[in-house]
This record gives C-alpha cells, sequence and structure tokens, in this order.
C-alpha cells in the first residue's frame, strides 16, 4: 500500500518536473522571438512612424498581444503567432520606403511648379508696389504699408525656400514655397489685385 | 526679377495685370482707377508700347497690361 503511494507521488513530480521544463525550455525561444521583432521594428520606426504610421501602429499592437501572452507564461502561442509578425515587422522597412518616395515624388512636382510660378508672382505684385510708390495717393481701399510688409515676408521666405531645395531638403523647401504663396497673396489682397485662381478683394 | 506679361525663360505670366479698355477711358483714367494718380498714365503707356503707338490713342477692347 505504501509502495503503491510512493510511486504514484514519484510519478506525479516527475510529471510535473517533465512539464516545468518543458515551459522552460520554450521561454529563451519566445523571448528571442520577441527580441527579433522589437528589432524590426526599431530598425524601420523613423521612416515608418512618418510615411505608414497605421501600419506600424498595427505590428506594434500585435506585439504588445505576444508580449501578454509572454507575461503570461503562454510561450506556445508566442511561438505560434511570431513568425508571421516578425515577417510584417521585417516588411515595414520596405513599405515606408516605397511610401516615401512616392511622397518625395509628389513633392517634386510640387515644387518644380512653384518655382516656376512663385517668382512670377512676387515680380508682379513687386510692380504693383513699386508704381503705387510713385503714386500721390493710392486708390481707396489700398494698404500699401501691408503689402510691402508681406512682400518683404514672401522674398526672405523664397530665399529660404531655394536654399533647402539646394540642400536637397525638398519638403522644407515646399513648405516654405507654400508661405510665399500665401504672403505673396496677401500682398496682392492688400492691394486689391486681382489674382487668378483667388476670391475676389472685397469692396 | 523682369515683371509684366513674361517671365525670364518666356513663359506667359498668369498673374500679369490687365485691363480692358471701356468706352470713354483714356490711359489718366487707368492709371487714376489703379494707382490713385492720373500722371502715371506714361507707365501703363511704356508699359504697353508693344500695341500702342500714341498715349492719347487707345481704343475699346484693347487688353493693357497694368505694371
Amino acid at each position: 500500500m505504501m509502495t503503491k503511494q510512493y510511486k504514484l507521488a514519484g510519478f506525479l513530480t516527475m510529471t510535473a518536473v517533465l512539464l516545468l521544463a518543458a515551459c522552460a525550455s520554450q521561454m529563451e525561444p519566445a523571448q528571442t522571438a520577441i527580441a527579433g521583432i522589437e528589432s524590426a521594428i526599431s530598425s524601420a520606426s523613423a521612416d515608418a512612424s512618418k510615411y505608414i504610421p497605421d501600419q506600424l501602429s498595427g505590428v506594434q499592437a500585435k506585439l504588445a498581444d505576444l508580449k501578454a501572452d509572454f507575461d503570461k507564461k503562454d510561450y506556445k502561442a508566442v511561438l505560434a503567432g511570431a513568425p508571421a509578425l516578425l515577417s510584417e515587422a521585417q516588411g515595414l522597412l520596405g513599405a515606408a520606403a516605397m511610401k516615401k518616395e512616392a511622397v518625395m515624388k509628389a513633392l517634386s512636382a510640387d515644387w518644380t511648379g512653384m518655382a516656376a510660378s512663385l517668382p512670377q508672382l512676387v515680380a508682379t505684385v513687386k510692380s504693383r508696389v513699386d508704381m503705387l510708390s510713385k503714386s500721390k495717393h493710392a486708390p481707396a481701399g489700398v494698404d500699401l504699408a501691408a503689402a510691402k510688409t508681406n512682400l518683404a515676408d514672401a522674398t526672405t521666405l523664397w530665399g529660404k525656400a531655394q536654399a533647402a531645395f539646394s540642400a536637397n531638403n525638398v519638403e522644407e523647401a515646399v513648405n516654405a514655397a507654400k508661405e510665399v504663396k500665401a504672403k505673396a497673396e496677401a500682398a496682392a489682397a492688400a492691394l486689391k489685385m486681382k489674382l487668378p485662381g483667388a476670391a475676389p478683394a472685397a469692396g | 526679377m523682369d515683371s509684366n506679361d513674361k517671365s525670364a525663360t518666356g513663359a506667359a505670366n498668369p498673374y500679369a495685370q490687365t485691363h480692358e479698355v471701356q468706352k470713354g477711358d483714356t490711359l489718366g483714367k487707368i492709371a487714376q482707377q489703379y494707382y490713385g494718380d492720373p500722371g502715371l498714365y506714361m507707365q501703363i503707356f511704356e508699359a504697353n508700347k508693344s500695341q500702342l503707338k500714341d498715349p492719347n490713342k487707345i481704343f475699346p477692347g484693347q487688353k493693357l497690361v497694368i505694371p
């Protein structure tokens, strides 16, 4: 009787030991798998966060789920889900690069158009400012001082836009060029000038 | 930076300011309208010498560049 009890206890102990050993043997691979995914995300995160933020968030959410499984010691679940997630994480770099290329191409096209049109806009407004500066009395509603201020700002900003483009910073160049357009249009509005595509000046 | 109706590359300036001459217009009246000073009429004449031979002779329908 006692021998049977000892045998049963021994069997149960051995089973528990084997189970623990199996779990422990999966822990390190699970940990390594998670580390690999984190590394892949980290490599891509700079451009991914800027150009494919939703895709990055999706991968990060799935990683959080895997980490939750790891914390619950469900290493089997981690090892089952990790390969697919690693593939997704590794895909972020290429996806971000493609999206970045498309964005840069669009920005370059924007710059080309603005580089052609903005100097003409600024020159046209400047010509009117020069003429009105000779006038004894500007027409009613014309704010020459405001126009001069906006025109000076436009000219300064255009220099910054060109410098940014020369430094291969197309995004900054386009953003500065948009500000140039806004300032030049504000100057034109102060002079009661009509520009193509702009709303007619009030009064 | 050159202005009026052409850029340095010769491309048309989409922002060039123009005035279509109406019956009764004179360069003086047009200068008054845009500059508040009829005495600046010669500036308009100079900008339109390709189509105006005499600053006192303008005709309805003419499209004048207004610098």
